[in-house]
């Protein structure tokens, strides 16, 4: 819930920029991974949850790159 | 000889469950990331769309998901405590969270038809509409689906209907900030 309002809370400072969108991606992805372990219990069962751990991360690195190519275009 | 060991046996839940998350999962995923691709091609239009969206309003509604995701998760505790009447009301207040956040999604739209808004205003708008649109489909069919196991309760069946809302609320962690406030 803090890392929701933290998101939102930059979203709302006004604030804008390549670092700050990195920044609100990073959150979401600590969000989908606390998610994944705790509420959909991957925590109990290690090798799934690093399955799980690492497609998530390699597709936030995918959105990062996109967001990244959108502001250098 | 012992039975060589099934890695879907350590999976929590049910595996059918799961694969409808890992389905449902990939359909936003590709959907997320072909939105970030049409926006490499005009950031400022797709900035000055998404400049239109009420943010305030969708991270309220992120919080409400958030909380009703959350006494999803106390009440499959609590059904494995064998406390019925306690998992009884947890599901209800997540399912009735769900609705709040769907008063609030149907109010954003209306908002958006006023101001002429629609599916063909600017590629950003199709791409908002379809998923979040997608998305209070699923929010609606989890609510029905948190009642059912509501009426049908045991510790087995609410694991599996607090999962496919986890997986709602896990949609919407990353839809909200892609779609709300990259800018």
């Amino acid at each position: 819930m803090a890392l929701s309002a933290s998101t939102t809370l930059i979203a709302l400072i006004g604030q804008t920029g390549l670092i700050v969108a990195l920044a609100i991606l990073m959150l979401a992805w600590a969000k989908a991974l606390i998610i994944l372990r705790s509420y959909l219990g991957l925590a109990a069962a290690p090798a799934w949850g690093r399955g799980f751990a690492i497609v998530l991360g390699a597709y936030m690195i995918l959105a990062m790159a996109l967001v990244a190519m959108a502001g250098a275009a | 000889m012992a039975e060589p060991r099934n890695a879907f046996e350590d999976l929590p839940g049910d595996l059918m469950m799961w694969i409808l998350i890992v389905s449902e999962l990939l359909v936003f995923g590709a959907g997320l990331v072909a939105f970030l691709s049409v926006r490499i091609a005009d950031p400022n239009g797709f900035a000055d769309a998404q400049a239109t969206l009420h943010r305030t309003g969708a991270g309220v509604n992120t919080m409400i998901l958030v909380t009703s995701g959350w006494l999803a998760a106390m009440a499959a505790v609590a059904a494995n405590a064998g406390s019925l009447a306690r998992t009884r009301v947890l599901l209800g207040g997540a399912a009735a969270l769900g609705a709040v956040f769907l008063i609030v999604k149907g109010i954003e739209y209306a908002d958006k038809a006023a101001h002429g808004i629609t599916f063909e205003t600017h590629a950003f708008f199709t791409f908002y509409f379809l998923l979040t649109g997608f998305h209070a489909a699923h929010v609606a069919a989890g609510i029905v689906l948190l009642g059912l196991v509501a009426v049908r309760c045991h510790p087995r069946t609410v694991e599996v209907g607090t999962a496919f809302w986890h997986m709602v609320d896990l949609v919407w962690v990353i839809l909200f900030p892609i779609l709300y406030l990259l800018g």
